[in-house]
């Protein structure tokens, strides 16, 4: 063996520990966002001035010019093109500029439980949704956009594949991350009534990422029914500790983990024998999605396909005390699209 | 005696054979890192330094009674031996490679009887005797299953946890540097590392077998190989026959350069500085150092002498009874006669006689991707030691995957389609209503139905009323297991939230069956 001295050994190591070093140094620190960013409800374009194109502001009351049409809060489509449903609605929501905005980091939560079934089973969403909605992040002009979720069965890279999602996602130019342990960080969950504190994965922390939402409306025993809210229990470490007062504690976790936007796919839904599912004949097709910035509206909305009511779930009851949103989704503006 | 260092940069045949070593070692490496699900090599191509391994081939085909077509790559083995003799001990073993890794400057002074070079014909022996009576133990102590192991359940664990940590650190700690940190993690994982941390019992009674086999370099360089390895018996048995030997010319000068070079030390002085093939690995250390052609490896197809310490036909026959003895001993174990509740077997071993077919190889532990195979060190009894069972506390049975059956290089574990898997009864899950918190606590919980993968269900929910306190009543769902859907995936076990071991536990179907 050709000698390698102790001495010619440390100096490996150390200019290879600097350069390291001086590699994170260079790391362009994150430049100073010019508006501090929001996770209130945005305004509707119309209002956002525009540096561009300094158009006169006024509100068009003259009756020649055609009222601009009430931006909606809730928008469902219907049809069975996934992707054309995803844009049309998002169209109806003003654009996906709206909420994404040039270099936005974007993270996007499908639903995808488990790494043995096929999307035909209505475990997971629907991929081509999925696919949708990072091609009009990407179009929207998204720095990059990451699609991630943890399996309770099964590995990530089974389910990723698996569910479909993961060749729908690399085809619209998007990326699948598999959640890294270290990122998962342990918070304060100031607003919660029972959970505390939780381990949470950063992404879905940081203030300056903009957090879709896409859970599949599913049966579950325990819940009675997957939805928005509950989908979120695919970023955190310790899922035993919700199981007791379920509701409640999936609302505590909504009041930290606020998404952008909340899509619900209601294309292929599971009636009974969830999450996982295993039957077609427990598959429903609606070919339906909702989207709204409001998850409580929309998990509430996606009750009635299983015939319940939005008190029947607990977990959307405990958010609608909190304030997280509102179960009466009949009092929003719905604008409702065939596609 | 410690061979002497060589120069080997100016040498073509101790360079030749050290980019041989060294390239047979990362295969094994990379085979060992790419023995996984998804994205790895084909099956059939990360469990080859198995099938080419005539000891545990051979040992395996007589225990399990069953000629396995992948198992006739170890004739090529046989047929390299039958040629040059224990070149694999030499070239090739990733085993005797680690060996020469840490071959130490100066051992200690210990003298070694040349009769210890009988152990490992002793070990061989008694590990076919065994296998005649269906018994596969001892095949522990072959070196690539031993080395598989300790990269396994030791090395390749204690390298990702080391990784995890510092990433960890550095992501919590410099927050600037987490993209940086990502972007290394998305290098490492999942193509070098896994993406899931590793967890096995006992990782470091494989690391230590190793450790002692390396240190004992520190009493004669590869003391594994002179005096241990069974593979290395059974080779050199097969070298006393073998075409091409080395052999001493007249114009040896006596100076005793090949003696201290080596590593063997079967070159001797009162030998006239022959040397015996089958303790020979074809190292090429005494032709390279030779300062005159005083030795040369060369066609010498006539039988080698039979030595003191090769197996005698006494011995033989004193093994071959004690082995037998041995082998009815561990059969007429009290613990093998009961049926071990805990013990599981993953998909069809337990039909398949797995106890017997078992290498002990760690081909199943490393793919399994929830860490539900580990090796047995109880469970199965000593006869079963390092078998595979799975432990559904730390990991389902993941019902997407059937690699276990895939992977394995002898077929112990039936190489079972992802269909017939699914149908395959492993155990059975039992409630033990005692400490599942909706039976025993009256708590709220339903996991275990809510993760059983099977359709319909195996484990269902019923209502029940039950009282809370004094005057109120509680509608409570409790989970029932049912025996005839049930395959003992143990998800169920896996993911009970009660603390320590689980309220529901997969237990062999002979206790719950009726």
């Amino acid at each position: 063996m050709s000698k390698l001295s102790r001495r010619d050994f440390l100096k490996v190591i150390a200019a290879g520990a600097s350069g390291a070093l001086l590699s994170g140094c260079g790391q362009p620190a994150p430049a100073p966002t010019a508006a501090p960013p929001t996770r209130t409800p945005l305004p509707p374009p119309t209002l956002v001035p525009s540096s561009a194109t300094p158009l006169p502001t006024a509100a068009p009351t003259a009756a020649t010019t055609a009222t601009p049409k009430p931006i909606p809060e809730l928008v469902v489509a219907r049809g069975d093109k996934p992707e054309e449903m995803i844009r049309q609605a998002m169209k109806a929501l003003g654009g996906m500029e709206r909420f994404v905005k040039k270099g936005a980091e974007v993270i996007v939560k499908p639903n995808m439980c488990v790494g043995y079934r096929t999307y035909e089973y209505a475990a997971t969403t629907n991929p081509w949704l999925v696919g949708g909605i990072v091609k009009l992040c990407l179009e929207a002009g998204a720095k990059r956009v990451r699609v991630m979720d943890f399996p309770f069965d099964g590995t990530q890279q089974q389910a990723y594949t698996q569910s479909g999602v993961e060749k729908e996602v690399k085809a619209a130019g998007g990326l699948m991350e598999f959640m890294a342990a270290f990122k998962y960080t342990k918070v304060k969950l100031q607003n919660a009534l029972e959970l505390k504190e939780s381990e949470i994965y950063d992404d879905f922390l940081k203030p300056d990422n903009v957090i879709i939402n896409v859970p599949i409306a599913k049966h579950h025993a325990a819940a009675r029914l997957t939805l928005g809210m509950k989908n979120f229990m695919g970023v955190i470490v310790d899922r035993d500790v919700l199981h007791h007062n379920l509701g409640q504690r999936i609302a505590d976790l909504n009041t930290k983990i606020k998404p952008t936007l909340t899509v619900m796919d209601g294309i292929r839904i599971l009636m009974a024998r969830g999450p996982q599912g295993g039957s077609l004949n427990d598959v429903k097709k609606l070919n339906t999605i909702a989207v709204s910035q409001d998850t409580v509206a929309v998990d509430s909305y996606a009750t009635q396909w299983f015939n319940l009511k939005p008190d029947d779930i607990a977990y959307i009851a405990a958010g609608a005390k909190m304030g997280l949103g509102k179960t009466d989704w009949k009092s929003l503006k719905v604008e409702e699209i065939a596609v | 005696m410690f061979p002497k260092r060589l120069k080997w940069q100016y040498n073509p045949a101790i360079l030749s054979r050290q980019a041989i070593q060294w390239i047979a070692f990362i295969a094994f490496a990379a085979l060992f890192v790419w023995t996984r699900r998804n994205d790895g090599l084909p099956f059939d191509i990360v469990n080859i330094p198995f099938r080419l391994n005539p000891l545990v081939t051979f040992a395996e085909a007589i225990a399990g009674r069953v000629l396995l077509t992948g198992s006739a790559l170890a004739l090529i083995t046989v047929a390299l031996t039958l040629v040059f003799g224990r070149a694999w001990c030499g070239w090739l073993c990733p085993l005797g490679t680690t060996l020469d890794l840490f071959e130490p400057k100066r051992g200690l002074k210990i003298k070694v009887p040349e009769g210890w070079r009988n152990v490992k014909h002793i070990l061989l022996i008694a590990i076919v005797v065994a296998a005649i009576f269906g018994n596969a133990t001892l095949l522990i102590f072959d070196p690539i299953t031993i080395l598989f192991r300790a990269f396994t359940a030791g090395v390749y664990p204690a390298l990702d946890e080391g990784v995890r940590q510092i990433e960890t650190l550095t992501y919590q700690n410099f927050p600037e540097a987490g993209e940086w940190v990502m972007t290394v993690d998305s290098f490492l994982r999942p193509n070098w590392l896994p993406i899931r941390s590793l967890i096995y019992r006992d990782g470091w009674v494989y690391v230590a077998m190793l450790i002692v086999i390396i240190a004992l370099n520190w009493i004669a360089p590869r003391f594994w190989c002179r005096y241990l390895c069974p593979l290395g018996s059974m080779l050199g048995l097969l070298s006393k026959v073998a075409l091409v030997k080395r052999r001493v010319t007249q114009e040896c000068p006596g100076c005793l350069a090949c003696t201290r070079a080596c590593p063997t030390g079967i070159i001797k002085p009162e030998n006239i500085y022959e040397s015996d093939p089958s303790e020979c690995t074809m190292c090429m250390n005494c032709t390279s150092i030779c300062p005159q052609l005083g030795n040369e490896f060369a066609f010498a197809p006539a039988p080698a002498k039979w030595n003191t310490y090769d197996p005698q036909r006494r011995q033989t026959l004193a093994i071959f009874g004690a082995a037998t003895l041995g082998v009815f001993l561990l059969k007429k174990n009290p613990f093998a006669q009961l049926i071990r509740k805990y013990f599981i077997q993953p998909p069809g071993g337990r039909e398949n006689n797995l106890l017997s077919k078992c290498i002990r190889c760690g081909e199943c532990v490393r793919v399994c991707p929830t860490n539900a195979i580990q090796p047995s060190v109880t469970e199965a009894g000593a006869e079963g030691l390092w078998t595979p069972i799975l432990v559904t506390r730390l990991g389902q049975c993941d019902f997407g995957c059937n690699s276990c059956g895939q992977v394995c290089p002898v077929q112990a574990i039936p190489p079972l389609s992802l269909e017939e898997k699914r149908k395959t009864v492993i155990g059975i899950a039992v409630i033990d209503k005692d400490t599942c918190l909706a039976w025993g606590k009256n708590t709220p919980c339903i996991v275990c139905e809510e993760m059983c993968p099977l359709s319909p269900k195996a484990i269902t929910l019923e209502e029940v009323y039950v009282r809370k306190d004094r005057d109120e009543t509680l509608l409570i769902q409790r989970p029932v297991v049912h025996n005839d859907k049930c395959i003992g995936c143990g998800i169920c076990e896996h993911k009970c939230p009660v603390e320590g071991e689980a309220a529901i536990r997969v237990q062999a179907m002979e206790t719950v069956k009726i």
